[in-house]
């Protein structure tokens, strides 16, 4: 246990995650970790529990057993809108966004955990409340720069295309400029040409800022591509983990997806 | 114009101003029901409640003052000749505030996830408990309430008024209570305020975050229960302003609480979640009702103004069910 913690190069490791719905075991004993700066790819069947696994870093689910590690500490359980004050952004496999607010007001309220004046500075408005708005809304034009979604700023999102939904919700999470992105499917449902604008996207928040990523995704070649490493679920169990490479020969992997079909 | 027209402008003017009152009750059920699906019938008994307060800390009234009393045998009814009005409405602010902060405290954060009829029947309790706490502080009698906003009929309208009418006609002008014009433009103002508010600060985005997902809201970092206090806050104020309208008009009285159920067939119309609806909502059932009465009224013996609501919200609930503006009435009620 110690020697996990003194290795500063951690951001995140769930030991042990036990997770149950009833009779429905969604997580059993999984165990791994997510590296600083790594992209960190977590693939298997459907209804592996991938999302679930996200759901419990996140702090949606609570696992009836195991430790989740942030930092190199032992998280306490957490509500969700505490985690994100952690610096864990996330997305979702279904897009939950503000769909009656435009593009620009989705990505501000992003910024929610960044922005600390007080409930009554921002009445009066004028001064620092003021000030704060104005300096946030810069991040946010330089966000929805980098995603190329100038042309949507006004529009409520709710009357987007799947495809700009789910980069909005990219943005979103990339304005809370978090230490941790947890993305769930990002490119689930988008032709070649979207899938190809959000590899590059997810590719480059990695690389320019630097952001440590865990996604979800069921494209084999997307995962080979852009994946640091990769940890496999399957029936709620850790199959595998190691590096694209390993996982493509390992032989259980392989019968998971080859192999008997899943429901 | 002739005389009859110029009635009827009347009564649609008065309407309107009737229909303000209306929708700050709708407008607070509203807020509540957007930020958490809860449909709190205690709005309107909150007005009361505020009102009832305001005029306690105005008249320098001792609180519990007849418990205090049948307890000790003492007879103390009042601390002191009361206070300035601005510092009297601050403090029942405050106390609305409390109030909000109790309830979440309280009720709210044991009965998360709880189906919505529950915490309906939860704000039922709560109207039940405000009545006989409101009682119980300040006592049931009827009070006067005046926080010095003019009123009784306007005479330069009047006298504008009355130079419209055709030649050869008896016309004396319109009547309209200065209380009815003050009254509108401070519920103008509230919600102009908090349309701004709501539009370009961090916590107005952050209400309507949660009013819109509460998954996407908790994601962002925003706890639902911080929110949940300031919206009820703001219905607290909100009620607290349509209080002091009707007690300057008609007394504080516990019939006030009953404004309540005049604000159910205006979020019939307006729809429960939609904001300009619960005011244009408002504004209709006000001048409907007036013009009703005063076309149809004479035919049928008068006193429409109690029914003529609710009718027309059932034609609405049977042609339009999700109102003139609102949605996912459906899933959420
Ligand atoms: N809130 C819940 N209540 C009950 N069961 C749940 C809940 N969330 C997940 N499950 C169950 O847990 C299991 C894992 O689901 P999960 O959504 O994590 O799978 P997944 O790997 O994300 O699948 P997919 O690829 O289809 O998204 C499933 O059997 C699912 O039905
Ligand atoms: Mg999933």
């Amino acid at each position: 246990m110690q020697d996990i913690v003194k290795e500063d190069d951690i951001l995140l490791e769930v030991r042990n995650i036990s997770l149950s719905f009833g009779g429905v075991k969604a997580l059993e004993d999984v165990s791994f970790d997510i590296r600083k700066g790594e992209v960190r790819a977590i693939i298997g069947p459907n209804g592996a529990g991938k999302s679930s696994m996200l759901n419990v870093i996140n702090g949606f689910y609570h696992p009836q057993e195991g430790q989740i590690w942030f930092n190199g500490q032992l998280r306490n359980r957490m509500k969700p809108h505490q985690v994100a004050k952690l610096g864990i952004a996330r997305t979702f496999q279904n897009i939950a966004l503000f769909k009656g607010m435009s593009t620009l007001d989705n990505l501000m309220t992003g910024r929610y955990i960044k922005m600390h004046s007080n409930l009554f500075a921002q009445m009066i408005w004028k001064g620092p409340a003021q000030r704060e708005e104005i300096e946030h809304r810069q991040k946010v034009e330089e966000i929805i720069d980098f995603l190329k979604i100038q042309s949507i700023r006004k529009t409520p999102v709710g009357k987007l295309p799947y495809g700009m939904q789910k980069r909005v919700e990219l943005g979103r999470a990339l304005a809370a400029e978090s230490k941790l992105l947890l993305l769930d499917e990002p490119m689930a449902g988008m032709n070649l040409e979207e899938k190809e604008d959000m590899c590059r996207f997810v590719l480059d928040v990695n690389e320019q800022f630097g952001t440590t990523i865990a996604l979800i995704e069921h494209d084999m070649g997307v995962v080979m591509d852009i994946s640091n490493r990769v940890v496999v679920l399957d029936y709620g169990k850790k199959l595998a983990d190691g590096s694209p490479d390993e996982v493509r020969n390992n032989a259980a992997v392989i019968d998971a997806y080859l192999g008997v079909s899943h429901d | 114009m002739t005389p009859d027209f110029l009635h009827t402008i009347e009564v649609i003017l008065n309407g309107l101003m009737a229909g303000v009152m209306y929708s700050l009750v709708a407008l607070g059920f509203v807020l509540i029901f957007k930020a958490s699906g809860i449909f709190n019938y205690a709005q309107g008994v909150m007005a009361l409640f505020a009102a009832l307060t305001l005029v306690g800390f105005q008249t320098g009234q001792v609180p519990f003052s007849h418990l205090i009393n049948e307890l000790f045998g003492t007879q103390i009814h009042h601390w002191g000749p009361g206070m300035n009005n601005l510092i009297a409405i601050l403090l029942t602010i405050v106390v609305m505030i409390v109030f909000a902060w109790l309830v979440e405290k309280l009720v709210l954060q044991h009965m998360v996830n709880q189906e919505p009829i529950i915490l309906f029947m939860a704000t039922i309790g709560l109207a039940f408990f405000m009545e006989g706490l409101g009682d119980l502080m300040w006592g049931a009698d009827i009070k006067t309430l005046d926080v010095g906003i003019p009123s009784g009929g306007s005479f330069w309208w009047e006298d504008v008024t009355r130079t419209w009418v055709s030649e050869g006609y008896d016309y004396y002008g319109m009547y309209i209570d200065l209380l009815d014009v003050y009254a509108t433009g401070i519920a103008v103002l509230l919600v102009t305020i908090l349309t701004l508010f709501s539009q370009f600060t961090k916590t107005g985005r952050a209400l309507r975050a949660v009013a819109d997902d509460h998954q996407a809201a908790l994601t962002v970092g925003i706890s639902l229960r911080t929110i949940w206090v300031i919206v009820w806050s703001i219905a607290g104020i909100v009620a607290l302003v349509a209080g002091i309208m009707w007690g300057s008009k008609s007394g504080v009285q516990f019939s006030l609480s009953l404004i309540a159920l005049k604000a159910l067939p205006v979020l019939i119309l307006g729809g429960f979640t939609s904001i300009p609806g619960a005011i244009i909502g408002g504004l209709i059932i006000g001048v409907g009702e007036k013009l009703f009465e005063f076309w149809i009224g004479p035919l049928v013996g008068g006193a429409t103004e109690n029914w003529f609501a609710y009718v027309l919200a059932l034609f609405f609930l049977m042609f339009r069910p999700q109102g003139l503006f609102g949605e996912r009435i459906i899933e959420r009620v």
